[in-house]
């Protein structure tokens, strides 16, 4: 008799391949490749607004075989889209499509992490980037084209091309945010998230812009919420 | 735990309902374990906020307590964490497997009920209880195929399986009707292998009546015949606590309370208390 691993892998195998095994493998197929495409488009409603819901449910196919969900926790799953959609060949016209996944893939993430807690004055060496902060640099709009699909927006209003951009992905409250940076402010809180220290982070703020400043950016980060402790 | 009555799951859709002043009038809420398994956030907080008011139920639908490979310390310490927030009513997993050849699928896959199956299941069950230091329930799953292999029933299974860890059980009737249709499984035989005192929790929801098959989408109200199945249930097992469960087109909170009212009608009915 087969082992219970045998047989595992086996049925894992008839899941994957459209057709094989009895027919109504359909139903566990259906529901695997619908899991993963109902939470890779939770996790990416930009990206899936972009390419169209038609066009997005092969994506999903594609990435699902491409790349193997590793945990039963469905909020993880979808992770390495970005680097999936530099090679993809179906999307190659659409360039700035991985670094809106890269943006998407880091408001994810804001939406569950660990809630902030608020950094005493007092104590500012203990200053560092709220756990729900995300910062990308892109060579394209991601900052406006994420805005324009946000409820109210105009997605044909957005200049693609108006690059680069300098973006924070932050949650205050429960909502997570997206916005552009200026190069001071995005060298700032790059540093301070690199774990440089707030002296270093700020010197190093200073040198990009000359126009930086410092002592008031820092009251308004942690105002904001961004610097916690 | 009795009388905890009928309970609904509780679904994002229904959070304004929760959350915007008076609360609704269910028995108990189930979640699933998963949506909260992150360190913070809104879904976090929704949470705590309905545990001050009500008896909370965690029902994991990733761990996979039946998969030979891929089975994850991980996913058991990020649930071992929750329970220890949430303190819930309840704590329970599916008897199923979930992960083989380095991928998820992300679902309930079907068991063979084999002594191997059994041998493995009862030592995660057993490590589980022992890592949370209390019972958890096991809850039987629909199924489309027959795996192969089985050596016993399903009741006959779920049985030894609460007798060898002490675990509860948590009876899906909804599910015990798709596998008699699906498979041929005569759902009143698999309930009566049951010891009765191991029934702890009961699940009904709805299903599609596809072209070959009933899939179990719990994306309708329940079907007559599990309402007696249901009714049997009640016979033979007392007025065991009661779920509706509702995951695909979500209706208004008004339609889970009304069929959490029809169970909960039949929970206050003697023949419920022949047990």
């Amino acid at each position: 008799m087969r082992s219970l691993l045998e047989q595992q892998r086996t049925f894992a195998a008839r899941l994957l391949e459209a057709g094989s095994g009895p027919l109504r493998m359909e139903v566990y197929r259906a529901n695997a490749f619908g899991n993963w495409s109902g939470a890779l488009g939770g996790a990416y409603p930009v990206v899936r607004a972009l390419v169209g819901a038609e066009f997005f449910d092969r994506l999903a196919r594609d990435f699902a075989l491409a790349t193997p969900s590793t945990s039963g926790d469905l909020h993880e799953y979808g992770e390495q889209l970005a680097p999936f959609l530099e090679r993809y060949a179906h999307t190659q016209d659409l360039p700035y499509l991985p670094d809106v996944a890269r943006l998407e893939w880091l408001a994810h993430r804001a939406y569950y992490a660990a809630d902030p807690e608020p950094l005493d004055f007092s104590r500012p060496t203990e200053a560092r980037l709220a756990p729900a902060c995300g910062l990308l640099r892109s060579n394209w709009t991601v900052a406006r084209i994420w805005d324009a699909h946000q409820e109210g927006g105009d997605p044909a209003a957005v200049d693609l091309c108006a690059g680069p951009e300098h973006v924070l992905v932050h949650r205050p409250g429960w909502r997570v945010e997206v916005r552009a940076l200026e190069r001071g402010d995005y060298r700032f809180l790059e540093r301070l998230q690199a774990g440089a220290g707030l002296g270093p982070a700020l010197e190093a703020a200073v040198a990009a812009d000359a126009a930086f400043d410092a002592r008031a950016a820092f009251a308004a980060w942690v105002q904001t919420g961004v610097i916690t402790r | 735990m009795a009388g905890l009555g009928a309970g609904i799951g509780l679904r994002a859709r229904h959070y304004a309902d929760f959350m915007g002043g008076a609360r609704p009038a269910a028995g108990w809420l189930e979640v699933h374990s998963e949506n909260y398994f992150a360190a913070g956030g809104r879904e976090r907080a929704v949470l705590e906020a309905l545990r001050r008011d009500y008896p909370v139920s965690l029902h994991g639908v990733g761990l996979g307590l039946g998969s030979a490979e891929g089975y994850s310390t991980r996913h058991e310490d990020r649930l071992c964490a929750l329970v220890e927030r949430v303190q819930p009513a309840f704590v329970s997993e599916h008897l199923c497997w979930g992960a083989a050849a380095g991928r998820h699928f992300n679902d309930l896959l079907p068991l063979p009920f084999s002594r191997e199956a059994l041998d493995l299941v009862a030592g995660r069950v057993a490590r589980l209880q022992e890592r949370l230091g209390r019972r958890i329930l096991v809850e039987n799953v629909s199924c489309y195929v027959e795996p192969g292999g089985s050596e016993m029933g399903e009741g006959e299974f779920l049985a030894a399986l609460a007798r060898r860890t002490g675990c509860g059980l948590l009876l899906d009737v909804n599910n015990l009707y798709v596998n008699q249709v699906n498979l041929g499984r005569d759902a009143l035989a698999q309930m009566r292998a049951l010891d009765p005192a191991s029934v702890r929790e009961i699940h009904l929801a709805g299903f599609f009546a596809g072209e070959d098959c009933l899939i179990d989408t719990h994306g309708a109200r329940v079907a007559d015949p599990v309402w007696r199945l249901y009714d049997a249930a009640l016979a033979l097992f007392g007025p065991v606590p009661t779920l509706i469960e509702w995951d695909t087109d979500v209706p208004p909170l008004a339609v889970l309370l009304d069929e959490a009212a029809k169970a909960q009608a039949r929970l206050d009915s003697p023949h419920a208390l022949a047990a």
